[in-house]
């Protein structure tokens, strides 16, 4: 197992940091709850002195900015209790591997999207739906997308696990953004906005431009809704034409306070310098697929 | 990234949250309200005592806090966390022109804690201090005594260092 | 569980009545008894339906959960008339690869299983393709699969 291990680059991972980490994590939650009994012999000491860690310096290349936007999956999920350091590297692994024989294109949510999956019962033994993605959720190998769609007048929506062997073809259609991280309203509004042709010709987005961003507002359909949303912030919905006392009622609901809460940022997100730290070995690990593509046209021209 | 072990979930400061005749609010604003005037009084005064988990849960704000105004004056977002973090404005100033140049380059975290001895019987709470690297005020741990030109070391020290040139020559002491 | 949460939280929100203190989720959005369903098949009955504006309601789920799947068989209640019909798409939460549709759907069938309609109007779930019994036979109906 440690040789395994270090085959995969374990070995300076293991040493230092890693373990300090992971120890830590398991012993954060009582470090400041000790009994008396195990302190007894501190408190004839005139005074305690707490513990640091020191920081290290980092080896890797750098990975370009904005790669975390692009690759969210490759965060470690931030809830504490589902971390495991070891786990999330194997799981990065596989996902290069995936990555090299299906390749995901780079999509946002509000991206217009193809996927192609295996079907036993099709005719061509494959299904291809089509569709704006409305969600972009999960973390490591189970990373998943939702496309939304309205065929016949019928609403459909699909969710797909980004590294599942049975998609064969992920295309981007149409590379956008939208004003908001999370389309669920699109159930509320009329077909019109969610209706996308299955013949949609892809257009190309020329590398190193900036991703456009689409506008459009969406005006919601009459009430009941799937959600509340006037207490969700959103941005590309219009006016939702609601009674004052539902606005009050948000308001009463609301935490504005957290927006300050930094601790409370820190321990629901990954912090910036772990993030740099998992998005340079996630561009080294992009970097491989691309000599690997390489070394294979060249043996087969 | 804070450079010391922080809880995984925060402590509830059940006291800090049920007091409006302290002139903050109840609940988790409240608490938040109680936190800044903690961190707005250790920068003002770099060293401060109080009740071991407020310091504790101060402290780990007062890193963030300085974490960020790394980013500059110019940052808009270190500029708002600055703005409702310290209700004094003229520590805004000291913020970014005399903390965050101090720990540019500190490998370590920008705080240090001490925790108070407890006299008997003692009781549930300890007393802790939290102060500010590289304040002005004498250290909190004296500097130890330098001992080694006593007459007792003098003699012990010699009497190792014959010791060892004897046995290398292989000569009975 | 109940009690509980009655001795605990009116102490906590004194000013709210008891049903506000209660937490509540989105609808699992199941086929149970009662439920208003769709038809999307081109029947007479399902459209006189349509255009009363009065929707079918499952008045029975025959499985042994009591929650009705894609594929399983419902009795509904249409126009003051006991139809069978097979469930063709649901609202709820789908796996992954599944299709979740916007309106839980049903296809109307007669008594000897035999379909009312004659064309379903909707995309079908392309795993109801592998299913065996007498779902075959209103597949036949289907123009659309997702």
């Amino acid at each position: 197992m440690a040789d395994k291990l270090a085959t995969l680059g374990f070995r300076s991972f293991l040493s230092h940091q890693f373990l300090k980490r992971s120890v830590a994590a398991v012993s954060c939650r009582y470090a400041n709850t000790l009994s008396n009994e195990t302190v007894e012999k501190h408190r004839t000491s005139t005074l305690a002195h707490d513990k640091e860690q020191k920081e290290e310096k980092k080896i890797s290349a750098p990975a370009p900015p904005g790669l975390k936007h692009v690759h969210p999956e490759f965060l470690p999920n931030p809830t504490f209790y589902r971390r495991d350091r070891i786990k999330e590297k194997l799981e990065r692994q596989d996902m290069y591997r995936r990555r090299a024989v299906c390749p995901i294109p780079e999509f946002y949510v509000g991206s217009i999207m193809a996927v192609t999956l295996a079907d036993p019962y099709a005719s061509g033994k494959t299904n291809r739906f089509v569709g704006i993605c409305i969600q972009r959720a999960s973390y490591g190998l189970r990373a998943n997308f939702t496309l939304r769609n309205v065929v016949d007048n019928q609403g459909l929506e699909i969710r797909y696990d980004m590294y599942s062997p049975l998609i064969q073809k992920v295309e981007v259609l149409r590379l956008e953004k939208r004003l908001d991280d999370e389309l669920f309203y699109l159930r509320d509004a009329p077909a019109e906005f969610s209706t996308v042709p299955f013949n949609l010709e892809a257009v190309s987005h020329p590398p190193g431009a900036p991703v456009p961003v689409n506008t459009t507002k969406v005006k919601l359909g009459p009430r009941p809704w799937h959600e509340r949303w006037e207490r969700r912030n959103l941005r590309g919905v219009q006016d939702l034409g609601l009674p004052e006392k539902f606005y009050e009622k948000a308001k009463k609901v609301a935490k504005p306070w957290e927006e300050y809460d930094l601790m409370l940022k820190y321990r629901t997100s990954i912090n910036p310098q772990e993030t740099d730290e998992v998005m340079d070995e996630v561009a080294e690990g992009f970097r491989e697929i691309e000599r690997k593509r390489r070394r294979e046209k060249l043996e087969k021209s | 990234m804070l450079r010391f072990g922080i809880r995984n979930r925060p402590r509830r400061l059940s006291k800090a949250m049920g007091r409006k005749e302290d002139g903050h609010g109840t609940g988790p604003p409240g608490r938040l309200e109680r936190m800044t005037i903690i961190v707005n009084s250790l920068v003002r005064h770099e060293r401060i005592e109080g009740s071991h988990q407020y310091m504790d849960e101060a402290r780990g704000y007062t890193e963030r806090l300085l974490q960020i105004a790394a980013q500059g004056d110019k940052n808009h977002e270190a500029m708002d966390v600055a703005n409702y973090w310290l209700k004094d404005k003229d520590l805004i100033h000291k913020l970014f022109k005399v903390l965050v140049p101090r720990y540019e380059n500190y490998t370590t975290c920008a705080t240090r804690m001490w925790t108070l001895p407890v006299e008997y019987p003692g009781g549930k709470n300890k007393t802790s201090i939290l102060e500010l690297k590289g304040n002005p005020w004498p250290p909190v741990v004296p500097n130890p005594r330098n001992n080694s030109k006593s007459l007792i070391n003098v003699l012990l020290h010699n009497a190792k260092k014959d010791y060892r040139s004897a046995s290398k020559d292989g000569t009975p002491v | 569980m109940a009690a509980l949460m009655r001795s605990r939280l009116p102490s906590l929100l004194p000013s709210l009545p008891l049903s506000q203190n209660f937490s509540t989720t989105n609808s699992l959005q199941h086929i149970i008894k009662l439920t208003r369903l769709r038809v999307v098949d081109n029947s007479m009955l399902g459209n006189q339906s349509v255009v009363a504006g009065k929707p079918p309601r499952c008045i029975h789920v025959y499985n042994k959960t009591g929650v009705g799947r894609v594929g399983d068989k419902v009795l509904v209640a249409i126009m003051g008339q006991k139809k069978r019909a097979f469930i063709v798409g649901v609202k709820q939460r789908a796996r992954p690869n599944k299709p979740r549709f916007d309106s839980n759907n049903i296809v109307l069938v007669e008594d000897n299983g035999a379909p009312t309609g004659t064309r379903i109007r909707v995309p079908v779930p392309s795993d109801m393709r592998a299913m065996e019994g007498d779902v075959t036979k209103i597949l036949a109906l289907a123009t659309k699969f997702a």
